[in-house]
């Protein structure tokens, strides 16, 4: 357990530092301003797709794509709490929840894609290895 | 591998000379025969009653996969499936040298069988056997069995 605190600490602490400055770097060239609100949100968003993901452990007995259907589902529904409680505080724009789920799935759509491409490719490159072994042992 | 037998009848201590260029895993298995160390397996016919069958000795290199169910080890062979009185673990560790490795909780595969590792759309990985079996490889073992591929794949060369 501590293990496991302490990794998803240290992915939490990357993940939330690489969205920020990525988000300071797109603000400074397009002029913007971020409101504490708003870094505040960044944060809990991290923290959710942080936790979420590192769920792939207990997933293991359910197929890779059910994995992250379950995670999409369940990390989409977390955001969209906390969206709604902080719509409770600060008013959400009219396309503020379409804005939301759009960029959500975009994202999540992207990654899911490189994974399935892993998968595939490593599949590949494990398929070349023993082959090449059956090969050398033959001779 | 060219092999070169010599008959002396007048010969007092009968010997093996292996000339080799790496130590792999084939040369690691020729030197286990000649020490009467290769690793053999008991097994019974899976279908047959353990008090009555006799004991039948597999050869890993015969062995397509093993497989834990229920708290019995069974190995699969072309001619069959046999039930083993050893552990798994055991199996893992008497047999790695032998291209067995550990897939998933329950399974140990033989790579020298393996047809094809093919992922399905669900993402799952299976390794396809000679038989037309396949076992699917766990993600949680991704990385083992890989380390483990490239192990082998050092010791080959």
């Amino acid at each position: 357990m501590r293990e496991y605190l302490k990794e998803t600490l240290l992915e939490l602490c990357c993940s939330y530092t690489i969205i920020s400055v990525v988000g300071a770097i797109t603000n400074f060239f397009y002029g913007s301003e971020t409101s504490n609100a708003n870094v505040i949100a960044m944060f809990i968003f991290c923290a959710i797709a942080v936790f979420v993901l590192s769920l792939h452990k207990l997933l293991t007995r359910f197929s890779p794509l059910l994995m992250i259907l379950i995670q999409f589902v369940l990390s989409l529904g977390l955001c969209c709490l906390v969206v709604f409680i902080i719509s409770l505080i600060e008013p959400v724009s009219p396309r503020g929840w379409f804005e939301f789920i759009r960029s959500f799935v975009i994202v999540y759509i992207l990654g899911a894609g490189y994974y399935y491409y892993r998968v595939f490719k490593d599949a590949k490159k494990q398929d070349k290895l023993i082959k090449e072994i059956q090969e050398k042992n033959k001779q | 591998m060219r092999l070169n037998l010599y008959e002396d009848k007048n010969t007092a201590e009968e010997r093996v000379d292996i000339y080799y260029s790496s130590m792999r895993p084939a040369i690691k298995q020729i030197i286990d025969i000649a020490n009467s160390d290769r690793p053999s397996l008991k097994g019974r016919p899976a279908d047959e009653d353990l008090d009555d069958g006799i004991d039948i000795i597999l050869d890993p290199g015969d062995i397509y996969y093993l497989d834990h169910i229920d708290r019995k080890l069974f190995a699969y062979t072309k001619n069959g499936v046999y039930r083993l009185m050893t552990t798994l673990v055991a199996c893992e560790e008497q047999l790695w040298n032998y291209g067995f490795v550990r897939v998933s909780k329950s399974n140990l595969i033989n790579i020298y069988k393996i047809k094809q590792l093919k992922p399905d759309l669900n993402m799952k990985v299976y390794a396809s056997f000679d038989n037309g079996e396949r076992i699917c490889i766990n993600r949680s073992y991704k990385k083992s069995f890989t380390e483990y591929l490239q192990r082998m794949r050092r010791l080959s060369e």
